[in-house]
């Protein structure tokens, strides 16, 4: 059945190039932010804690986080659609392993996060940001990335198929939010004077997610970072991979 | 006669209470044209999702050509199509590329899938439509897209969960000149639901009456008939309406004796 498999896939990523408000808005926001963080502070990425590559190296990771956030609703409203059209009966009763019904809206707009991420990196780089360790950089930053948006894509899809209204898809959004604010994300630790948001933001997964891409990109973040990021993103995609599945299972067919 | 499809005591019980199946037990033969009669709410749509694994049972066993479909619902989908109540089409796709999904769905390859869905296009009356979305179709057209959908893979049973619900009496004669081909000729096992009892006593030689949740009768049309109104020729309808009513009576008699 793999190529049922790639055949819910395909349509997954279809759907998302028929209706691609969600990624592109996700996309726009993300670059908006970039631009403006980085017209209006950017003047602080001389401090030497920036290290030589400036505040655009360093505010870029966010635009990365916050992609991901944007486009993550697609895979629960897309099979809040095949739901309420009772389409998912039709795709239940395939040959097909009925996992795949699930996870293909969660890949497909994994995917589309990455192409996106993609597309910001290019960008970075016509700004002159620079890669650390080169295509190893570009690398590293595209498996975080996936993994994070994974994790979004997983909650956001079992959130919905619990509650069966495709706007609880944005719970995971509005939870998530919060977590940005509450990390190293304008400012490196050093220059960060409040000690319960230090203490904070050693508990908050996104600090490493940041910080993993610093590492990559300037090199300002020791590798620990991007490691722990990596282990982090890898247990809570999975978790959230679970949970889909474990949702799907509730189902009123 | 060679058993195509086993219920033996299935039971299911919803989580708000209702008992919708009690012990209910089948037999339908290969190449049977079978309906399953009685009231809203009797149990019909219950059993048939049970049997193509949309729901699980809660006792009891049930086979489907000598194959236990809950331990393989993959294998099982390539024997059995589903045509059930509602529609169950994506209305933001083309009618062709809908019918050639399911197919590719099924294993065929694009070549094949976008023959049989040419074949069913055309079957279906469905050509002027071809390239509409699902959403702006009738509602009878959308009805003919949905059944067409449960034939693309060629089923050898076809499960019809009140399929002419919502079509014209064109798109309904057509419906069954379509059914019933595939019963004669091809041999195809229709397990049908309906509250249409003409189309019943029209197409199938076989039935049960479930009320609920549990079989009132099982066996030929024409013997159900006969038991209902042993001296008179009445129609599936008025038997079913007449056994229905007695079922009524004597509930309501019980009641008043307690």
């Amino acid at each position: 059945m793999k190529t049922a498999n790639a055949i819910f896939i395909n349509r997954g990523i279809m759907k998302l190039v028929k209706q691609p408000s969600a990624p592109i808005m996700g996309f726009a926001m993300s670059l908006f932010f970039l631009l403006v963080y980085n017209a209006g502070i950017g003047g602080v990425g001389n401090l030497e804690a920036f290290g030589t590559g400036g505040y655009l190296p360093f505010v870029f990771p966010i635009a990365i986080i916050s992609l991901a956030m944007g486009s993550s609703a697609g895979a629960g409203q897309t099979l809040n659609a095949d739901m309420q059209s009772g389409y998912f009966r039709r795709l239940y009763l395939s040959p097909a392993p009925r996992w795949i019904l699930v996870v293909a809206p969660m890949l497909a707009d994994t995917l589309s996060s990455l192409f996106f991420t993609m597309l910001l990196l290019a960008i970075a780089a016509l700004f002159g940001v620079t890669f650390q360790f080169g295509m190893l950089s570009v690398f590293g930053i595209l498996l975080l990335s996936l993994l994070w948006s994974l994790t979004l894509c997983g909650f956001s899809a079992g959130i919905m198929l619990r509650t069966g209204q495709h706007q609880s898809a944005a719970i995971v959004t509005n939870a998530v939010f919060p977590l940005l604010f509450l990390s190293t994300t304008f400012l490196p630790r050093e220059l960060i004077t409040s000690e319960w948001l230090l203490a904070v933001s050693w508990a908050n997964p996104v600090t490493y997610i940041l910080e993993g891409n610093r590492y990559l990109l300037a090199g300002t973040s020791p590798a620990e970072f991007f490691y722990f990021g990596l282990l982090i993103t890898a247990v809570t995609s999975i978790a959230s991979v679970v949970f889909a599945l474990r949702s799907a299972k509730r189902i009123k067919i | 006669m060679t058993v195509e499809i086993e219920i033996r005591n299935l039971f299911k019980k919803y989580p708000n209470g209702t008992e919708a199946l009690k012990g209910v037990s089948l037999d339908i033969g290969r190449g049977q044209f079978f309906t399953l009669l009685g009231p809203n709410g009797a149990g019909k749509s219950t059993l048939v999702k049970v049997m193509t694994t949309l729901i699980s049972k809660d006792s009891g066993s049930f086979s489907i050509s000598g194959m236990n479909p809950e331990s393989n619902p993959a294998k099982i989908q390539h024997f059995i199509g589903v045509a059930s109540q509602e529609n169950e089409i994506d209305p933001t796709e083309k009618v062709e590329n809908l019918l050639v999904f399911q197919g590719r769905l099924f294993g065929l390859s694009k070549a094949e899938a976008t023959k049989r869905a040419n074949e069913l296009i055309e079957l279906f009356q469905l050509s002027s439509e071809r390239n509409k979305k699902a959403s702006a179709l009738s509602g009878g057209n959308k009805r003919r897209l949905h059944c067409a959908l449960a034939l693309v893979h060629r089923p050898q049973i076809l499960f019809l969960d009140e399929p002419t619900v919502g079509m014209d009496p064109l798109a309904r004669a057509n419906f069954w000149d379509i059914i019933t081909m595939l019963n004669r000729s091809q041999g195809v096992t229709v397990f049908l639901t309906t509250q249409y009892l003409d189309e019943a006593d029209k197409h199938a030689s076989e039935m049960a009456l479930i009320v609920g949740g549990e079989i009132h009768f099982a066996g030929s049309i024409a013997s159900f008939k006969k038991m209902v109104n042993p001296d008179g020729d009445l129609s599936l309808d008025d038997s079913y309406l007449k056994y229905i009513k007695s079922l009524n009576n004597n509930s309501i008699s019980n009641n008043n004796e307690e």
